[in-house]
């Protein structure tokens, strides 16, 4: 019906659209239905994108068809000659990066499909779509109905520009586009000093991502001559043909591994990765359908597309894809870690994204085709789970009276049927149990990273024999054939191409620590695949199983949630169930996915290699889900005395106990050091053995002081404190912050605003001298009047007579 | 007479009903005195102008007279209104009954100072008995006054 390039235009275009519409009409005249805009732009949106994916599988079949469609809509900037840049330094491999010479900056507004954008495209739109007819209900009745439609739909239009848009400088505007809708969203109920701050504080912290990732583009500026993905006419696009096809290379080294880091902290601050993980459970505050839509499903995996995106960027620094994977790793044990003792639904739900987008970056850490298309598998079904939990959530919510924590409620399984069953589907893909979706992609994650570790080490057997490649040794100056690409059965294949590609070298000794990291981090992620069961299944059985008790906030409205929040409910549960083992038995979305320009080039190619069914780390992660899941069971269905003891025994109040008794008087109380006592008195050396007894009372001390800080970080108050990374922030971040900002304020208030003041106050003084003259009496005036007639004609008649 | 010497009485006529109507604008508090003062003013400059017009033959100066003449008019009205006005409201004609547009913090005009009322009780003198001559008393001499 349409062209695909109208779609693509067409698909941010709606949303757009239907925020307009909203924010005329809403106020006043659309009022309770002004959820009608932004539905239909949704799903319109969600059938143009649709189309878009069907004409794509149709241009595949044409072999030799672009594998990109590019619609330039407009120039946005355009300054000749804006830069004169300096040859870039030649990838590892030798090929030229960037000529130098004199560069236009040119930003033309221009949208861009490839298969990557249709994927991205179509989860956005669909769970997008699902979450506001979702909040038709949930949202009933709020004061300001049509301020969270259009925020919704603005949010839509930002993130699909977002992952169309075909330029870095556009990308970023995007990017703060989506920020601005969370911080709008966060803070809807403004008038709850809780969620203002939390909307402030995922601001905040995105900006410290945002500056990454600001250096990012300028650093890809100085360096390729340009922000463009494609090639225009002169231009060779840092994505374009020219790049994936070897002629020109990235650059590696130094500014490599700087461009990758930088762009790496800005995916950190959006997808809340370790150190920047911080905003996202406390973005709960806003209302859940948004939790759902932007802090779950969408806008946090922008992170994940931008390193999906940039994934030649990546190819040529190992060190830095070793980051991503560390970084991902880490954080999804950490946020597993923190998950397993929050009392807030929504909260649990929070770190488990959390820990989930750790997942998607220890895949994308891995640079091989399988570990990307594993990690965007990830986000494609994560999408559909985590939107059915924290749906699953509001509705809970909704029917608790928005009582969150789970203390207060239980036993809802009879209250809530649909939202009951659609909970378990999420919980069991979540968990990654046979044959939910979560099991798909969780196990395409793993096995792409022990397969990672095993090229690693691969790698290292092939290259021992050989004696000119000792460890420390650097590549430059060796052959080609020598440089580690990924993919070892390959070699052969691959060989013509490897001239021509960007691979990068590693020296045996970082290849041995990278295989470690590497098969460290399988173990990680196998770990918290079974932390992820235990706190999934934890929070299920609390909600839904056990005494049920119904807070007092439910009042009458503890029964299910209406239609309109059932369906997309009913809807979620049947993909989260589904999509992964239906994609994953078609192959549909690897292939799809492999169609991406970006990821065809050879370094990344090559690595296609087996991403197949791996039966052994299915079964081990199979067995960690299950036996998470059956831990939480024994601990969570029935009896309560295995937590309490689990509790106490974790928690370390036992060691304050031991810390607090009377040591010295017990000490003294004891037969055996009585009777040393009286023997040492006896032979007159009394003092001498109350000095020893002492220096004993001050060992005992110093041996006890560790138990008192074993009480006050205890293993379970670590986890229910989120490891004190708030405070620790609080002490580094906030506090100086907070006094610099007290010295400006008063360098401000006293030394700025003082001088303007003196200033101002010279004329009132110099008025101040005349100011004895007014006195009110007009004959006074009048002789005032007199007197000055009289010098201006003495002054004319003495001085101006000529 | 000569022309310039008819100038000169002229000239000095209206000077003199200048001078006359600037001191009184300036001495005088009554606001009616004042106004009639400030005509004088204008009828002084009215003498002067139509002596130079007679002096150099032409009729600027008459035809300025007669402007002058318009404008008093004019002026008479509005400052005869406005005197009335402030008459009722203050019940008196003094200028110095309306200063209260002096700058803040500035004192009030006051016309004479009273002098201070003497706090002691008066001294009366002492009656000597009658019939004998009293002793001569220098002090009771200068209190004599009192009495």
């Amino acid at each position: 019906m349409f062209e695909p390039q109208t779609l693509l235009v067409l698909i941010p275009a709606l949303p757009l659209a239907a925020c307009l519409v909203t924010v005329v009409l809403g106020p006043h005249v659309l009022r309770d239905s002004s959820h009608w805009p932004t539905v239909l732009g949704l799903v319109g949106s969600l059938v143009l994108s649709l189309m878009l994916v069907a004409s794509w599988q149709q241009r595949l079949e044409v072999r030799g068809a672009p594998a990109e469609l590019l619609v330039t809509c407009w120039s946005w900037v355009d300054v000749a000659g804006a830069y004169r840049q300096a040859p870039a330094p030649p990838s590892p491999t030798g090929v030229a990066v960037q000529p130098g010479g004199l560069r236009d900056l040119r930003v033309d507004v221009v949208l861009r499909a490839d298969a990557l954008t249709a994927i991205m495209l179509v989860m956005v739109t669909f769970v997008s779509t699902l979450v506001g007819i979702y909040s038709i209900g949930y949202m009933r009745g709020d004061r300001g109905y049509w301020r969270f439609f259009a925020c919704i739909s603005l949010f839509v239009f930002s993130m699909t520009m977002l992952v169309s848009v075909s330029n870095f400088l556009l990308v970023y505007v995007f990017w703060e586009a989506v920020g601005v809708c969370s911080y709008l969203l966060i803070g809807f109920w403004y008038q709850k000093p809780e969620a203002a701050a939390a909307g402030k504080k995922a601001f905040l912290v995105n900006r410290v991502g945002d500056v990454g990732f600001a250096l990012a583009i300028f650093l890809i500026w100085i360096t390729y001559g340009t922000l463009n993905f494609h090639d225009s006419p002169g231009v060779d696009g840092v994505l374009g043909q020219a790049r994936l096809s070897g002629a020109l290379g990235y650059v590696g080294g130094g500014v490599g591994l700087a461009i990758c880091l930088c762009l790496l902290l800005g995916a950190c601050g959006k997808s809340a990765q370790f150190p920047l993980h911080v905003w996202l459970p406390d973005a709960m505050e806003g209302p859940t359908p948004v939790s759902a839509l932007i802090h779950a499903a969408t806008m946090v995996t922008a992170g994940v597309y931008l390193v999906t995106r940039c994934a030649p960027l990546f190819t040529v620094s190992p060190e830095a894809q070793l980051v991503v994977a560390s970084i991902g790793g880490f954080t999804a044990l950490l946020a597993a870690l923190m998950a397993l003792t929050q009392f807030d639904l929504k909260r649990i739900l929070a770190y488990s994204t959390i820990s989930q987008l750790g997942y998607m970056f220890l895949a994308l850490g891995t640079g091989t085709l399988a570990g990307i298309t594993a990690g965007m598998f990830h986000l494609f079904t994560h999408a559909f789970f985590k939107a059915l939990l924290f749906l699953g959530a509001g509705s809970v919510m909704h029917a608790m009276g928005h009582v969150i924590d789970m203390r207060r409620f239980g036993g809802l399984r009879r209250v809530l049927p649909v939202t009951h069953v659609t909970f378990a589907v999420g919980c069991l893909a979540l968990a990654g149990v046979f044959p939910l979706s979560g099991f798909w992609s969780k196990d395409a994650i793993l096995a792409s990273v022990h397969e990672r570790a095993h090229q690693l080490d691969h790698e290292l057997a092939h290259r021992q024999p050989q004696p000119g490649a000792a460890a420390g040794h650097t590549t430059p100056d060796r052959p080609a054939s020598d440089r580690v690409v990924a993919g070892v059965d390959s070699h052969a294949r691959w060989d013509a191409g490897r001239e021509g590609g960007s691979g990068p070298a590693l020296s045996t000794g970082q290849l041995r620590q990278h295989a470690r990291v590497y098969r460290g981090l399988y173990w990680v992620g196998l770990g918290t695949a079974f932390l992820t069961a235990i706190y999934t299944f934890r929070a299920f059985f609390l909600t839904f199983y056990g005494r049920e008790r119904i807070p007092h906030e439910a009042g009458e409205h503890a029964h299910e949630s209406p239609r309109s929040m059932v369906i997309p409910l009913v809807i979620l549960a049947v993909g989260a169930a589904v999509v992964g083992g239906w994609l994953t038995g078609t192959g549909g979305f690897a292939r799809l996915l492999a169609e991406t320009p970006s990821l065809t080039l050879a370094t990344i190619r090559e690595s296609a290699g087996a991403g197949g069914f791996h039966y052994d780390i299915a079964v081990a992660s199979s067995v960690a889900a299950l036996v998470g899941i059956g831990l939480a069971a024994f601990l969570y269905l029935g009896h309560d005395r295995e937590i309490e003891l689990l509790t106490w025994l974790l928690d370390g109040r036992w060691l304050k106990g031991l810390a607090e008794r009377p040591w010295g008087a017990r000490l003294a109380g004891m037969p055996l050091v009585a009777a040393i006592r009286r023997g040492a008195d006896a032979a007159g050396l009394g003092s001498l053995a109350r000095l020893l007894g002492n220096l004993v009372l001050l060992l005992i001390l110093l041996l006890i002081s560790p138990l008192l800080i074993g009480y006050y970080v205890s293993p379970y108050r670590l986890s229910r404190d989120k490891f004190f990374l708030d405070e620790i922030y609080a002490v580094l971040v906030v506090w100086p912050l907070r006094a610099t900002a007290a010295v400006c304020d008063a360098a401000d208030r006293w030394l700025v605003d003082g001088l303007v003041n003196v200033l101002g106050r010279i004329p009132v003084w110099a008025g101040g001298l005349m100011r004895a003259l007014q006195m009110g009496l007009v004959p006074f005036y009048g002789l005032a009047m007199l007197l000055g007639i009289l010098t201006l004609i003495a002054a004319r008649v003495l001085w101006g007579a000529g | 007479m000569s022309e310039l010497a008819l100038l000169q009485n002229y000239l000095l006529i209206g000077a003199l009903l200048f001078g006359l109507g600037l001191t009184g604008f300036l001495v005088r508090r009554n606001l009616i005195v004042m106004f009639l003062c400030a005509e004088m003013m204008l009828q002084g400059i009215s003498v002067s102008l139509v002596a130079w017009g007679r002096y150099h033959d032409d009729w600027g100066g008459q035809m300025l007279v007669v402007f002058i003449l318009a404008v008093a008019a004019c002026e008479a009205g509005i400052a005869l209104a406005l005197i009335l006005m402030l008459r009722q409201r203050s019940g008196s004609l003094d200028i110095v009954a309306w200063q209260q547009l002096r700058e803040e913090g500035q004192a009030r005009y006051v016309d004479r100072e009273v002098p201070e009322e003497r706090e002691e009780p008066p001294q009366w003198p002492r009656l000597t008995p009658a019939g004998i001559e009293p002793p001569w008393d220098p002090d009771e001499a200068l209190h004599r006054s009192h009495v």
